[in-house]
């Protein structure tokens, strides 16, 4: 196989596996843009998407006396096809009007109307971004989620490394229990410790602030701890005890051997928790229940989800707005990704 | 071995003193989760150990009985027990699997060196997973809607009569993988970034041995990825037991249609909560550890056999 | 190495701790938490509403500081409960006032509400302003009294006048004992069975057929003739008749109406199609669960408060519920506001309590959608509905619905409340999403369970 040839395999190869990915893409975000398309839409525009167009369309009207009246493509007993304004609908006979002409006698039709189709145009409601950009005050919560998602990020990534660098690296004693125990601690479902925990933080009194929200990731989180020292273990320790004997100390160890090899799962967690806290609802709004001005955007976004009347195109919208911030992360988080190979390649 | 042996002895035989500066060491490492277990930890679960004593009962706030281990028999006597943990089993056959394979499938495609546009489509099948709730259950409600919904539409388009997903005992299960599924981009990124750690001469040396595409995945990038792998088994299974965000928000603790997303947590939630029940439901909650801690402690003692560690380590 | 990890550790928790910037300055007044989520008063009109009643309180006077606290209803229940089970472990800080909240609603927290008979004794507060049965549906089976009358939801049948017109039918009576007019001109009785036949010449498919017609299909239904909006299964029956599924020697029962009633409404979802079924109610084509609001129902029988999510277009009006057998029956929703008997200052609770039913009702009952028990102050209320509702619509039935309000009410307290209430809405997702249903082996097994049901707290 000559030079020429493979490198047509090679496109030919790319050319497949990439159309592949993007039939799967399409059809794992088929729902995404069902919502996407719902932030552009109308209430009215969602009841019609249901079985017409699923883009967000409005029917053409013509004003009449201070009424809109729908404009429908009619066609006559002469075999043309006009667009008429329909101004009173029956079953089985209706009445039209020239919309060109609105005061000429009005057209009797025979036939069911239902069975027309509707003159509609693209219209979408980008109207929508800016309503909940004023009914929610986005600065605001912006900065709220980003100070607790920040503080936390810090938190959880010193205290996660460091702790699952401990169990990787370390002959502690019952070490495969306490590690069992951390794992453990990950099946307790949040409704079982909610009630005791709100009662703890609010008895030392931090209730209504961040604190319960930021203080507990500077503890280690077991997902965290886990994932990182699942990690850590496939690093082979030649690099590390080399190190030990030119007299590292084990900080020392961790901070230039450990860690340049980990950054892939290293921003996996990080990101992992952005998108947490991000997300994170109920806890937020407990702890800060009614201090509004620090809850964070997850209880923000809620707002348009109101008992009986839900607004899913604010919702939608809102979301959208929202997840502007994490998406720009992970486009920012993937530099990583490419260099974690780099460097763990070097090494060895 | 045994899973509660200390494995001093085992790592570092016959050297004494160091053992113990390396096991200080360790101890200080770890002592931040400790302090934050004995905090935030034991402290709730300690106290829902004692509730479960209990006959505690929201409507009921000023009689609380220790009623002793009452809890607990009314546990091995309570029907809807069976019935969620069917739920929870039968629904565990058919998303286990697909949580453990479909990501490590998903990022060897996005780690493919045939791949175009790597990042735009990593980016992409992880969105879902960072769309907030609140809109999610909004977009799964409407796609998978019996008569409106796309996935329904498409499928009559094509001639197929779309299935009653959400009200059908035969169908909830399916709509509920295929929502899960949707957050798959948490499993593959970390599957990804457990690829992205495997030194690339490895697979260099494989290739000069002329070793197939499929040969090196099997025998490199798989050995060097089952750490991640088990950390998403270990993960999915406990994930399992406290199955319940989803079913929550699509049904709310009904268990409908028919009980069948009366999962294990939507029982203990809807005793807890909805009934008021916060003793039993604490009860519910220690039973759901114990089981859950259970098979935990059975994979970690499987894991010697197929979860390779480079550092030479075992679990 | 290990200061600077302390180092480290430390100086996130100092940077932390300092954003927990709370007043601590010595503070005299009392304050009172209002709680809002349970019901009403999430919307955007009436938060505004509520803070603005709340900045009046407050300045008004200075013994106590009014708080509030708005959760989305969705969570509402769970917060609730966490912060009374919180409080009963010394994390005190459940609320001192819940509301607006209905029977329902309130049957949740049962066992947690204040007796207010001793503060309105001590207090002489005025009873006599009044309706004394309206009073009287607030004390609870052990005599307290745990709530003050303060909104009124008559309910009726919300019409849509544009497509009656379209089908070339007479609309619905507008006056109680009314008849109805055929398009043939025939009168016939305002009932049960007359809403079916009107409701199948509504329900229309994408062809332009409807239910009555050989041709029409219902797998293509684009128009409802009727709904029973935000109802539970008691609220629907109670259409037929007002009645309880506890006899009078608290065992499980079902009366003959209430059967006729699900056999109706099975019926009318499976055989006649005029009523939505469960997936088509949770459309996009019904608006995901408001389906009136659709445009895509003719006939929808729920409460006043529906105004707050009628929508925008305003083509519709209201008018008389059928009768069945004979008589007529408007079920009713009263909301209130309730005190925990956890508060630390129930005197202080109950000065907002009554300021909440009393100078602040207006403003509260305008945004609640609420029709003030005192009939003077009617007339303004509907007024600014008026305002709201360009088209006209006839309120007088709204007051009229009032003389049939169901005794006793489908809330009606039920011996282990939520869990009987957990399996009566088990058989309404039965009924309402499976065809083929025997369903009066269906009402069978659901009065057998709810017996076992009962049983659990008698025995």
């Amino acid at each position: 196989m000559n030079a020429y040839q493979s490198r047509q395999a090679r496109l030919g190869m790319t050319a497949s596996v990439t159309l592949f990915a993007c039939l799967l893409l399409s059809a794992f975000l088929l729902p995404f843009v069902y919502g996407t398309l719902t932030a552009f839409k109308d209430k009215d525009q969602i009841v019609a998407s249901a079985t017409g167009s699923i883009f967000p369309m409005t029917g053409e009207t013509a004003t009449i006396d201070g009424t809109a009246y729908p404009i429908y493509e009619v066609p006559m007993p002469d075999g043309t096809v006009r667009e008429l304004a329909l101004i009173a609908g029956r079953r089985n006979d209706s009445t039209f009007i020239d919309p060109a002409d609105p005061t000429a006698t009005p057209i009797e039709w025979e036939g069911r109307w239902r069975q027309l189709e509707q003159v509609m145009f693209f219209d979408p409601k980008f109207g929508n971004f800016g309503e909940v950009w004023n009914g929610v005050n986005f600065p605001l919560l912006l900065g709220n989620t980003m100070a607790i998602a920040l503080f936390g990020v810090v938190g959880t990534l010193i205290s996660s490394i460091l702790v699952a660098y401990g169990f990787a690296r370390f002959p502690i004693p019952g070490k495969r229990l306490l590690f069992l125990l951390l794992v453990g601690t990950i099946i307790l479902p949040r409704q079982v410790t909610l009630v005791p925990t709100y009662a703890f933080f609010s008895i030392i009194g931090w209730t209504g602030t961040w604190l319960p929200l930021i203080i507990p990731h500077f503890f280690a989180n077991a997902y965290n701890v886990f994932l990182l020292r699942q990690y850590f273990m496939t690093l082979p320790r030649d690099l590390d005890e080399a190190a030990m004997i030119d007299g590292a100390s084990p900080l020392r160890v961790l901070l230039s051997v450990i860690i340049p090899q980990s950054w892939p799962a290293i921003v996996t967690v990080g990101l992992f928790h952005i998108v947490f806290a991000w997300n994170d609802y109920f806890e937020p709004l407990i702890y800060l229940l009614g201090k509004p001005e620090l809850q964070p955007i997850s209880v923000g976004i809620q707002r348009f989800n109101f008992i009986y009347d839900q607004q899913p195109h604010l919702i939608q919208a809102t979301a959208i707005i929202g997840l502007a911030v994490p998406v720009l992360l992970f486009i920012f988080a993937q530099r990583f990704f490419m260099r974690g190979v780099v460097v763990t390649g070097v090494e060895k | 071995m045994s899973i509660f042996s200390p494995d001093v002895a085992r790592d570092f035989p016959g050297e004494g003193t160091l053992d113990k500066r390396k096991s200080r060491m360790g101890i200080l490492f770890i002592l931040p989760w400790i302090i934050g277990l004995v905090a935030f930890t034991i402290l709730p679960m300690g106290a829902s150990l004692i509730l479960s004593l209990t006959d505690y009962n929201l409507n009921t706030p000023t009689e609380i009985n220790f009623i002793g281990l009452d809890n607990y028999v009314n546990f091995f006597q309570d029907p809807i027990v069976g019935v969620s943990l069917g739920a929870t089993l039968k629904f565990a056959v058919i998303s286990l699997p697909l949580a453990i394979f479909l990501p490590v499938l998903l990022a060897a495609l996005l780690n493919s060196e045939f791949l175009a546009g790597k990042r735009l489509f990593r980016l992409l099948f992880y969105v879902p997973y960072m769309v907030p709730v609140v809109s999610s259950a909004y977009i799964w409600s409407g796609t998978l809607n019996t008569e409106t919904g796309w996935v329904n539409r498409l499928l009559e388009s094509i001639g197929i009569a779309g299935p009653n997903w959400m009200y059908s005992i035969d169908w909830i299960y399916p709509a509920l993988v295929l929502i899960g599924l949707w957050g798959i981009g948490n499993a593959m990124l970390i599957t990804l970034s457990g690829m992205q750690g495997v030194p690339t001469e490895l697979y260099e040396a494989a290739r000069v041995d002329g070793a197939s595409y499929l040969r090196r995945f099997r025998h490199i990038t798989l050995p060097m990825i089952s750490p991640v792998i088990f950390y998403n088994l270990v993960l999915s299974v406990i994930g399992l037991f406290r199955y319940f965000e989803t079913p929550f928000i699509l049904k709310g603790p009904t268990g409908d249609p028919g009980n069948s997303t009366l999962f294990f947590n939507i029982h203990l939630y809807k005793e807890a909560f909805t009934f008021k029940n916060m003793g039993y439901g604490a009860t519910l909650a220690w039973m759901l550890f114990l089981m859950a801690f259970t098979v935990t402690i059975f994979l970690f003692t499987t894991s010697k056999y197929w979860v390779y560690y480079s550092s030479g380590d075992k679990d | 190495m290990n200061k600077k990890l302390m180092r480290l550790g430390f100086g996130g928790f100092a940077l932390a701790a300092a954003l927990a910037v709370g007043p601590v300055v010595a503070q005299e007044p009392v304050t009172v938490t209002w709680f809002v989520g349970l019901g009403a008063g999430g919307q955007p009109e009436q938060i505004e509403a509520q803070n603005a009643v709340v900045e009046a309180f407050n300045a008004s006077q200075s013994d106590i500081v009014l708080e509030i606290q708005i959760v989305d209803n969705e969570v509402a229940y769970d917060t609730l409960s966490t912060l009374i089970a919180s409080g009963a472990a010394g994390g005190g800080q459940a609320p001192d006032i819940i509301g607006p909240v209905g029977n329902d609603g309130s049957n949740a927290f049962a066992g947690n509400y204040l007796d207010l008979t001793p503060i309105i004794e001590s207090t002489g507060y005025d009873l006599s302003q009044f309706d004394p049965a309206a009073v009287e549906s607030f004390r609870q089976v052990d005599g307290a009294l745990v709530g003050l009358p303060f909104a009124t939801f008559p309910s009726f049948l919300y019409f849509r006048p544009g497509l009656f017109d379209e089908a070339g039918l007479n609309y619905p009576p507008q006056e109680y004992g009314a008849p109805y007019v055929m398009p043939d001109g025939t009168e016939v009785e305002w009932n049960m069975e007359t809403l079916r036949e009107v409701g199948m010449m509504l329900t229309v498919d994408a062809n332009g057929n409807d239910a009555t017609m050989e041709e029409f299909d219902p797998e293509a239904v684009e128009q409802w003739g009727f709904v029973s909006q935000w109802n539970e299964p008691r609220g629907h029956s109670t259409l037929f008749g007002a009645s309880s599924v506890v006899d009078e020697n608290g065992d499980a029962q079902l009366p003959q109406a209430w059967t006729d009633a699900f056999n109706w409404f099975y019926n009318g979802i499976w055989e006649d199609h005029f009523i939505p079924n469960a997936a088509q109610g949770g459309s996009d084509l019904l608006a995901a669960g408001n389906a009136f609001s659709s445009g895509r129902v003719a006939m929808g029988a729920t409460h006043l408060w529906y105004t707050c999510c009628v929508g925008e277009t305003n083509d519709w009006d209201i008018a008389a519920l059928p009768s069945h057998n004979g008589v007529v029956t408007a079920k009713l929703h009263g909301d209130s506001f309730r005190i925990l008997n956890s508060t630390d200052a129930p005197e202080a609770a109950f000065e907002v309590l009554t300021y909440l039913i009393g100078e602040a009702s207006p403003t509260l009952l305008a945004v609640y959608g609420g029709m003030p028990v005192n009939e003077a102050d009617q007339p303004a209320f509907f007024a600014g509905l008026d305002e709201r509702f360009t088209q006209g619509v006839n309120w007088d039935v709204a007051v009229a619905s009032l003389a049939f309000a169901d005794s006793p009410n489908h809330e009606y307290s039920m011996p282990n409340y939520l869990k009987a209430k957990d399996r009566i809405g088990a058989f309404q997702t039965l009924y309402e999403s499976t065809p083929g249903l025997d369903i009066d082996a269906e009402l069978a097994l659901l009065v057998s369970d709810l017996q076992s049901i009962f049983d659990e707290v008698d025995g």
